[in-house]
């Protein structure tokens, strides 16, 4: 039998195309889902704060700023206020400082960059993850070490179920039975 | 035990009574005809507009994808210095009060108000407030409100608002004082024309104005007020200190052309006392309700008795029941002297009865239950009525001597007497004249409200300078000189004194959002040595000052002024006890009975006051406009509501008979005024008499309420009545498209017509049945304890099965297909009973506030487009003459066997482990199966994004996005959304527990409906629970679901409905 340039396309160039296609996709896939969801972003903040210092070196308690993570839905970003109850004698000539204190004087908030986001439709509970043990540094990492804040775990809809799946296995340093995450629907988006 | 003959026959509509074809046909279709019309592409031309924009619009997506910062995610804006009390993502509660003078509790998050309901200490509203007030939140945040403050000289006096040059509040304050001094130097009048006043501080205020400016004078007016009440009351009494009705101390109501549950006073806490006693497990002291009306009014469908009367001949009629009580039964608790009794021997009720063709059996029942409770019979008569009605009403009520047991001891103070219309018809004459050197409309829109006849429009163009404060563009701002946009409720200080004893405060919980100043704070300015040392807090200062002078005294306690002052604000309310002015005796031989005004001839027109417009000042309200009207239905418009005999005679029709929607218009000609409208055909309605509400047919009622419905107060005559007689009728040979919602999302399926009745959607009794029920059960319980002994099982079993017997049921064998699941926690459910739901749609527009839930305008109703997640149904049964009205607030049912569910292709819908029927947005493709399948019809899809598409995004500007909640995801096009039971309430419940370190209870949650309801018809909570009241209503014997016998199990439980009726009187369900 004759061998056309029909069959040679078939057997070899298709086969080939497609798997070149194939590859190029799965590389791009998996090497570029971090970047996709947001792991490792770490963009310059408008004052240079260094959680490494604060809470690491310092070892203030995360809650001192972050106020209301046992109490709400959000942790929350502290208020230029809650920075000045220690900087309005603490470090006052360093030039992030002064930043820190025109902002607090002219009575502007700081326009903090967001790093960590879950899209709207998911309603998020910090109160309800922290009050039951659940540490700060399994979604947001060790920031202790953070000089710049950056992005560790990924935030989507699977990084959450994996947890509220096998809470054990993602979270090996918590003792004692651990209950699992709620799956149903209602419980996140609304 | 089949005897359906006996039973009722419900029906949806007229047409659909008639077995209409057409009206058939568009009930089989889920979604209506034209539905997807506007989306055939193909259709199109090559080179449309729409294909163009699609084309650059998803290259501009294309481009902006590749270009942009994805990974940017914004940022978070914290305050810079954070009010202490503010926890972010909690809300923040504030009492305060509406203008109404009713208590309220706003709900705040991050500063910005976004709920409003009643507040819960308040003691005239306790905890509730209508529709009107629930949907306030809009009026805040209308983007159409006036801006800034407006000088125009004479070229722009006719410019669009956008193109209104700003001006200072402090130019304007200069010019304006200028003028007021000028005309008060000169003798020339300032008059202010304001609402009634219900505000001490305000009424103090104003009367301060008038010794600063002597040449001021206040006119007030009210266009629904109690005017002939008010006068016939100090006719009788010889004071105007009108006496609260207790509304649940009457165990007989008689209710004349009286709305009480609709539109007539504070329907909240009518409804809230009325129904209380309606209470199922008191069957014996279920208060009894007659109306005598000739307009088919909210009261009248819900009465146990209604006959139809037409209003000319209201005064006769209670005579003739005077002279039946008094004078045949000889029961009077008061002598009437002989010249009384020479007048009232004049009516007979019988032969009124056989003359108008009243229902002979009715009137007897009312007559004979009038004689077996006269001391706790209330008559009531509407405010409509002529004052000569009001007077023999005081008689009748003091003949029956039920007065000292249906009156309260509260009266309703009346700071201020309103002003008649021939006070404004002098007024008009003075602008006219030119004796007018500076009006001001003080909130208010006389040109609009004032009958036409007094010429108020014509005489504002002699008038030097107008001054109107308003929130947005109306009628009478309209040539104004001056335009200075007001406060909102919201944004305001104030107090009100409604009855003696009870005085509530009004405290801003938002910054204003504009420009605007409070109107009482402008006119404390003007009043001010020096206008530029203007604050926002001077009127809450002058408030501070008189209330302690007058009011901390009354207080008698031993704190500071200071904390009394706070305690006042943080309640809302302070009460006081008053020594109780004893009600002063009525003194029959000076009233002076006269006769009947009114005499009948060619048609009767009755102008009615809206259910949700007020006086037609929330026109620019969406959310208003789209609830529908509680009796016909109808939807942004109001029209003519006739019988449908009359409708016949005109030759005139609405709806299927002709087109889908279409309604044939009449000219209406009353006074020698003709007003073309469209028409409704209405069960009920008294023949030749047409009611029209008023309120509608705005000419500058901002950019919504603009053109909305046809305007009934140039009907009006001079002397502001509401009834007119001798009217005539044209039909106009136009047609009109009119949307009534009445056959949309229907349950009924062409080849079922008895539907409703077969499938057990209403399920009524009469309390006299219900109370023999209840014997004869008592009876089996008995002789089923002594049958089965312990077995308690088949106890159970037989004692159900004598209920459903007893009960007049048929039992019925049905298996699910779907193994029973388990709910080991919490499980979700409600109950609504019947018995209290009066139709006031208080749920349906807290709902629309709570979810987020879009306006879809006029257009999108007519395809049955609109997006309430509760509505209304009504039910008529009866013959199209004597309707009898059943309602039935329909939302999701939560089915544990959820037809949507199993569905839905992509698992949008799914279902939780406490029995919720979630739905999931991010994940709906908008296949619309789950609504098909839906068999109660209560999922709504998004056509469009309807913000967007409504009015070219009137609700997408600026300050609309503070108005969502922030808990509530706001969909966008191509999604279905439904009830979710508030499960965002839930999850704070649950989060509120978890901190606590509980789990959540039933009782923890509260929807927004539930909590809305003025008369606690709705509960919600744990049925696995067996001490909740939801699981004990549950099993309750009246208690059944909505086509239960389709097994899916739904988790809404109805009350039947019992009417105090004789038991021959139909509706037994047996």
């Amino acid at each position: 039998m004759k061998k056309t340039v029909l069959d040679y396309a078939l057997k070899v160039k298709l086969p080939f195309t497609v798997f070149i296609i194939l590859t190029s996709f799965a590389i791009t896939y998996f090497v570029a889902k971090p970047e996709r969801d947001g792991v490792g972003y770490a963009p310059e903040q408008p004052v240079k704060f260094s959680h490494r210092l604060h809470a690491g070196d310092m070892a203030i308690d995360c809650q001192y700023c972050h106020t209301s993570v046992e109490k709400s839905r959000h942790a929350t970003i502290p208020s230029a206020d809650v920075c000045m109850n220690c900087h309005a004698v603490a470090k006052t000539d360093s030039p992030e400082i002064v930043k820190l204190t025109q902002y607090y004087k002219e009575g502007k908030p700081i326009p903090w960059k967001r790093i960590h986001r879950v899209p709207e439709y998911a309603y998020f509970n910090h109160a309800s993850h922290v009050v039951n043990g659940i540490d700060c540094a399994n979604c947001h990492g060790d920031v202790r070490e953070m000089d710049i804040i950056s992005q560790v775990h990924s935030f989507t809809m699977g990084s959450c179920l994996d947890c509220h799946r096998e809470p054990q296995k993602r979270m090996p340093q918590m003792t004692g039975k651990l209950n699992n995450g709620p799956e149903n629907c209602n419980a996140c988006h609304r | 035990m089949d005897n359906n003959a006996t039973k009722p026959r419900f029906w949806k509509s007229l047409n659909l009574l008639a077995n209409k074809p057409e009206s058939i046909e568009s009930t089989r279709h889920e979604f209506r005809k034209g539905v997807t019309d506007d989306f055939d592409l193909n259709a199109l031309p090559d080179k449309s507009r729409r294909k163009f924009l699609a084309v650059l619009g998803a290259s501009a997506a294309f481009a902006a994808t590749a270009c942009t910062d994805y990974p940017d995610k914004g940022e978070i804006i914290s305050y810079n210095k954070k009010p202490s009390g503010v926890i972010y993502g909690h809300a923040n509660y504030y009492a305060s009060s509406l203008n109404s003078g009713l208590g309220i509790l706003i709900k705040t998050r991050e500063g910005r108000p976004i709920k409003v309901d009643g507040n819960p200490q308040h003691p005239i509203n306790q905890g509730k407030v209508d529709a009107i007030a629930q949907a306030a939140m809009l009026d805040l945040y209308d983007p159409g409100r006036v801006r800034y403050p407006v000088k125009k000289s004479d070229s722009n006096l006719l410019l669009h608002k956008d193109d209104m040059p700003k001006t200072d509040w402090e130019r304007i304050d200069k010019d304006i004082t200028e003028k007021l001094k000028a005309a008060s130097q000169s003798g020339k009048e300032i008059a202010i024309v304001a609402h009634s006043v219900k505000s001490p501080s305000q009424e103090k205020l104003f009367n301060e104005f008038v010794l600063k400016y002597p040449t001021a004078k206040f006119y007030t007016y009210e266009v629904f007020g109690n005017q002939n009440k008010l006068n016939a009351w100090e006719k009788c009494y010889g004071n105007k200190n009108l006496s609260v009705i207790a509304w649940d101390k009457a165990d007989v109501i008689i209710a004349l052309e009286c709305d009480f549950l609709g539109t007539e006073g504070i329907t909240v806490e009518q409804i809230k006392k009325y129904t209380s006693r309606r209470d199922f497990d008191n069957a014996k002291s279920f208060n009894k309700l007659y109306t005598v009306e000739a307009n088919y009014s909210l009261t009248g469908a819900n009465s146990d008795y209604r006959l139809k009367l037409s209003p000319e001949y209201q005064y006769d009629f209670i005579m003739a029941l005077i002279n039946e009580i008094a004078v045949k039964k000889a029961q009077s608790a008061v002598n009437l002297d002989d010249s009384a009794m020479t007048k009232i021997r004049q009516y007979n009720l019988s032969d009124f009865a056989s003359k108008f063709g009243l229902h002979a059996d009715k009137l007897a029942t009312m007559v004979d239950d009038i004689l077996h409770h006269p001391t706790k019979t209330l008559v009531v008569c509407g405010n409509s009525l002529p004052e000569e009605c009001h007077i023999a009403v005081n008689l009748l009520n003091e003949v029956l001597g039920s007065v000292s047991n249906v009156y309260s001891d509260k009266y309703e103070v009346l700071h201020r007497p309103t002003n008649t219309m021939a006070d404004f018809a002098q007024l008009s004459a003075k602008m006219k004249s030119g004796n007018v050197g500076v009006l001001i409309h003080f909130d208010s829109n006389p040109a609009y409200h004032l009958p036409h006849e007094i010429g108020y429009t014509d005489a504002l163009k002699n008038v030097e300078t107008i001054v109107s404060m308003i929130h947005i563009e109306n009628e009478s701002s309209e040539g104004s000189h001056f335009i200075l946009p007001v406060n909102h409720e919201f944004e305001s200080w104030g107090d009100f004194m409604l009855r003696n004893g009870v005085l509530s405060t009004q405290q801003p919980v938002i910054a204003p959002i504009f420009d605007s100043r409070q109107k009482e704070a402008v006119l404390l300015n003007w009043m001010s040595e020096d206008y530029t040392k203007y604050n926002h807090d001077i009127y809450h200062q002058f408030m501070k000052a008189h209330w302690q002078e007058k009011v901390f005294p009354a207080a008698n306690t031993f704190s500071s002024f200071d904390e009394f002052w706070y305690s006042c604000l943080h309640d809302g309310i302070f009460t006081w006890d008053e020594l109780s002015i004893p009600r002063a005796i009525i003194n029959v031989a000076s009233i002076s009975l006269t006769q009947n005004t009114l005499s009948k001839s060619g048609f009767t027109v009755i102008l009615t006051k809206p259910h949700y417009l007020g006086d037609g000042q929330y026109a620019n309200n969406g959310w208003l406009q789209e609830v529908p009207h509680p009796i016909t239905k109808v939807v942004w418009d109001n029209c003519a509501m006739m019988s449908p005999a009359t409708a016949k005679k005109l030759d005139v029709a609405y709806g299927l008979d002709k087109l889908d929607k279409i309604s044939d218009m009449i000219d209406l000609t009353v006074n020698g005024k003709t007003l073309r409208l469209p028409i409704m055909p209405q069960p009920g309605i008294v023949d030749d008499v047409i009611a029209v509400d008023l309120g509608y047919g705005r000419t500058r009622g901002g950019e919504v309420g603009t053109g909305v419905g046809f305007d009934a107060y140039t009907l009006m005559n001079k002397s502001g009545n509401k009834i007119y007689t001798g009217a005539s009728v044209a039909k106009a040979g136009e047609s009109y498209e009119l949307i009534s919602s009445q056959e949309h999302h229907s349950l009924d399926e062409e080849f079922v017509k008895d539907f409703h009745y077969k499938r057990h959607i209403i399920q009524e009794y009469t309390v006299p049945f219900y109370v023999e029920f209840e014997n004869k059960l008592e009876e089996a319980k008995s002789r089923l304890k002594n049958e089965f002994g312990d077995d308690r099982e088949a106890y159970e079993k037989a004692l159900k099965t004598e209920k459903t017997h007893l009960l007049g049921h048929h039992e019925y064998q049905s298996h699910s297909v779907y193994p029973d699941k388990e709910y080991p926690g919490v499980k979700w459910a409600m109950a609504i009973d019947m018995n209290k739901c009066t139709a006031c749609n208080a749920c349906v527009t807290a709902c629309n506030v709570e979810n987020n839930i879009p306006i879809v305008g006029k257009e999108e109703c007519g395809k049955g487009r609109e997006m309430h997640w509760m509505r209304i149904d009504t039910y008529f049964s009866g013959t199209p003459e004597e309707p009898i009205t059943s309602v039935q607030p329909m939302l999701c049912q939560h089915c544990d066997n959820a037809p949507c569910e199993n569905v839905c292709p992509v698992v949008a819908t799914t279902h939780s482990p406490e029995g919720l029927n979630q739905m999931t947005y991010n994940r709906c493709v908008g296949t619309r199966y789950c609504a098909n399948n839906c068999p109660y019809k209560v999922r709504r899809y998004n056509f469009f994004d309807f913000r967007n598409d409504f009015k070219d995004g009137y609700y997408r500007m600026d300050t609309l996005e503070l108005l969502n909640n922030p808990e509530v995801t706001v969909r966008s096009r191509g999604v279905m959304e439904k009830c979710t039971f508030c499960t965002q309430r839930i999850e704070e419940a649950r989060s509120a527990a978890n901190i606590k370190g509980k789990k959540i209870q039933g009782s923890d949650v509260v929807t927004a409906c539930q909590e809305a309801c003025p008369s606690d018809a709705i509960m919600f909570g744990d049925m696995n629970d067996p001490n909740s009241k939801v699981s004990k209503l549950r099993n309750h014997s009246l208690g059944y679901h909505v086509l239960e016998t389709i097994m899916v199990k739904p988790n809404v439980t109805y009350i039947s409905r019992l009417r105090n009726t004789n038991m021959e009187d139909t509706h037994s369900g047996h």
